[in-house]
């Protein structure tokens, strides 16, 4: 539903402006105005997936244009848990633009083919993945929360406490948020593999094509859990953890984009 | 009626002057009993602290000269002071620019250090022993009650107030910029100064659960600790004790390093590298500067402490010019109200005037009307004062609404046409 889509665009965008506007004035009307409107969006959102389901029939997340919006909501609804566990209103500044961009861009690529029966007609396909749109949109925030890390503590090294200083949250704040969407990026995306690892079997008897996207996950897999097993072992935290936080999401966004590039079995529409 | 403010500040007067002029609560009861003479300065109030003396008060706008020479005169004679000495020193301001004062000092915005928090509860102590002396009528009351909604405005929707810009407050600010929260937090004490007391008394009051103190001479480290329920230990004993602490202040006065970078790195391996806040503001420095360069520890000296104060202090002054534009609006607002309060009775009087003129010509003519049953007279009584009301409501109303709009002289009431 173009219509719905597009409201949930425009509602995005208002929260996205307040987002950032809040977190340079740091004004709590505006915030009260941005998280509103990302609720609202959030609704409108939803309805468009469920319309689009319902009209097509089948479950709206397969081609790029659906990837997109999917992760854009997959995002939304990670964001609102940030929110209500961690009150750190200064993740929306960074979360409501990148959420607008995606469901912006989603909405501009327009139509797309409908998948082929082989897809749809099983469920451990949606499952596989929705299960690695939510990985990569709990890897998007433990990005977002190390990248605020590492500005922070910058700050607190060099004592410059400028702008950022007076706006970020606390460093302990980020450190735990990146560690638990890390934590949670990791389980989903173990249970994404695992899942389309099973429906390959079944489907083609095959477990594993040496795809380029099938590679870079298990990269991306590797270089998560290494980064939660040192941190739950915690000799290793703070500058070190984040930079492999940063590092970590340029390996998932190899993962989702870069794969397309190189081809493969993994690209579709 | 018109406001009048006459005072000294910190700006405008050293503290030789400011000292001689204050009141404490008694003068100021005394002092306002005797300013406030029910005719020249019809209310008043003493706001009197340590950065400011100001005496507010209210008069017939016509007098409004003669009312500020009685409160500068009161203030020579109650300070002692020749006449015409505090001339130089002395600001006055009225009406607007009166109100507009007041909500600035209320707000903080006048303060020596903008944003501090002190002032609005002497602005309501003041207001407090005015009311106890009887000399705080109809315009004051209003326009203090309206002072403490606009402190509040300001104190809510602006951040002036909320960054630190004292170096003992400094040890909260930083502790919660790394800890978040500093409920469940330790703070270790190397040293038991002055200034090191009051951070960890500002750390308490902040959530920071214990306290640890080691003093070279334990016995004012245990006076100290009586305080906060704190532990002493022996500054020997320090190192068993640091891996514990989040927050350190060191403030010991030791030749030389107290903390060393060794020390610090083996004490994180035992936290497993929680993140820890040292803040030395002993000069010269008790704590290593290289411990600075260690993963997850923060150090700070009391330069840096300096330089974010100087930081917030900035930061206060952007917020203090959102919290100008509030005081603005607020001050056109009370303006407009205080017309109102003047205007009411003054329409009252003249509704009153023209219901006596109906009156009285009743009275002259009821001869002529012969004998009326009391239903008849009831009804020659509706008939004169609904056509009164009527013929004068929309002259009133539009009276009104002139009178709302007039700017230049704000405070002249118009003339009514039925006096005299």
């Amino acid at each position: 539903m173009r219509s719905l889509l597009l409201a949930a665009v425009a509602a995005y965008l208002i929260a996205a402006i307040h987002s950032i506007l809040a977190f340079v004035n740091k004004r709590r009307s505006l915030q009260r105005v941005a998280e509103w409107s990302t609720a609202a969006g959030f609704i409108l959102h939803t309805s468009a997936l469920v319309a689009d389901w319902v009209i097509d029939g089948h479950y709206p997340l397969f081609s790029l244009r659906e990837a997109l919006s999917f992760l854009a909501w997959a995002l939304v609804a990670l964001y609102c848990v940030v929110l209500y566990k961690y009150r750190t209103q200064a993740v929306g500044a960074f979360t409501m633009p990148l959420i607008s961009v995606l469901t912006l861009v989603a909405l501009l690529i327009g139509t797309s083919p409908n998948a082929p029966a082989t897809f749809s007609a099983t469920w451990l396909f949606p499952i596989h993945t929705t299960l690695l749109i939510f990985a990569y949109a709990a890897f998007a925030i433990a990005f977002m929360a190390s990248v605020m890390y590492l500005l922070q503590e910058r700050e607190l090294k060099l004592k410059t406490f400028g702008a950022i200083f007076h706006r970020l949250p606390p460093l302990t704040t980020v450190n735990e948020l990146a560690t638990s969407a890390a934590a949670l990026g990791l389980l989903l995306l173990t249970l994404g593999i695992v899942s389309g690892v099973m429906w390959s079997s079944t489907r083609f008897g095959r477990y594993w094509r040496n795809d380029p996207k099938e590679i870079f996950a298990l990269l991306t897999w590797l270089l998560y859990f290494v980064l939660i097993v040192y941190r739950l072992s915690a000799s290793w935290r703070g500058r070190s953890a984040a930079w492999l936080g940063v590092v970590g999401f340029a390996l998932v966004l190899l993962t989702f984009f870069g794969a397309r590039l190189l081809g493969g079995y993994h690209v579709f529409g | 009626m018109s406001i009048l403010l006459v005072g000294v500040n910190h700006k405008t007067a050293p503290v030789e002057i400011r000292e001689q002029l204050a009141f404490n609560d008694e003068a100021c009861a005394t002092g306002l009993r005797q300013l406030v003479d029910g005719d020249v300065v019809r209310e008043g109030l003493i706001v009197s602290t340590c950065n400011r003396v100001e005496i507010l008060g209210a008069t017939a706008s016509d007098k409004l000269e003669f009312g500020a020479g009685r409160i500068q005169q009161f203030l020579d004679t109650s300070g002692h002071l020749p006449p015409g000495f505090l001339e130089a020193h002395l600001y006055r301001h009225t009406d607007e620019e009166a109100v507009r004062h007041l909500f600035r000092v209320a707000s903080s915005l006048d303060s020596m250090v903008v944003g501090e928090p002190q002032i609005l509860g002497q602005v309501r102590h003041a207001y407090a022993l005015g009311v106890e002396a009887g000399t705080v009528g109809r315009v004051l009351n209003r326009l203090v009650h309206h002072t403490f909604k606009v402190a509040k405005r300001v104190r809510n929707e602006t951040g002036i107030a909320s960054s630190a810009v004292s170096i003992s407050y400094m040890a909260v600010e930083l502790g919660k910029k790394i800890f978040g929260d500093l409920k469940g937090c330790s703070v270790m004490l190397l040293g038991a100064g002055e200034m090191a007391e009051l951070s960890a008394r500002h750390l308490v009051n902040a959530g920071a659960a214990r306290v640890v103190i080691a003093n070279r001479t334990e016995a004012t480290a245990r006076q100290i600790a009586q305080e906060f329920g704190a532990t002493t230990v022996s500054l020997d004993q320090m190192d068993q004790y640091l891996g514990d602490a989040d927050v350190v202040i060191c403030s010991t006065g030791a030749p030389d390093f107290v903390v060393t970078a060794e020390l610090v790195r083996k004490t994180l391996e035992r936290r497993r590298n929680r993140p820890t806040c040292f803040i030395d503001i002993s000069v010269p420095r008790n704590i290593e500067p290289a411990v600075s360069k260690i993963p997850n520890v923060f150090l700070f000296d009391i330069d840096d402490l300096e330089s974010v104060i100087t930081s917030n202090i900035r930061e206060r002054e952007r917020e203090a010019e959102r919290a100008e534009l509030i005081v603005q609006s607020e001050v056109m607002q009370f303006q407009q109200k205080l017309r109102l309060m003047d205007f009411g009775p003054s329409i009252g009087a003249m509704q009153q005037n023209m219901q006596d003129i109906a009156r009285e010509e009743l009275a002259r003519q009821r001869k002529r009307l012969g004998p009326l049953t009391q239903e008849q007279e009831a009804a020659i009584e509706v008939l004169l004062m609904s056509t009164v009301k009527k013929i004068s409501h929309p002259l009133l109303n539009q009276m009104r609404r002139f009178y709302e709009t007039s700017e230049p002289e704000p405070m002249e009431l118009p003339k009514d046409p039925f006096e005299e």
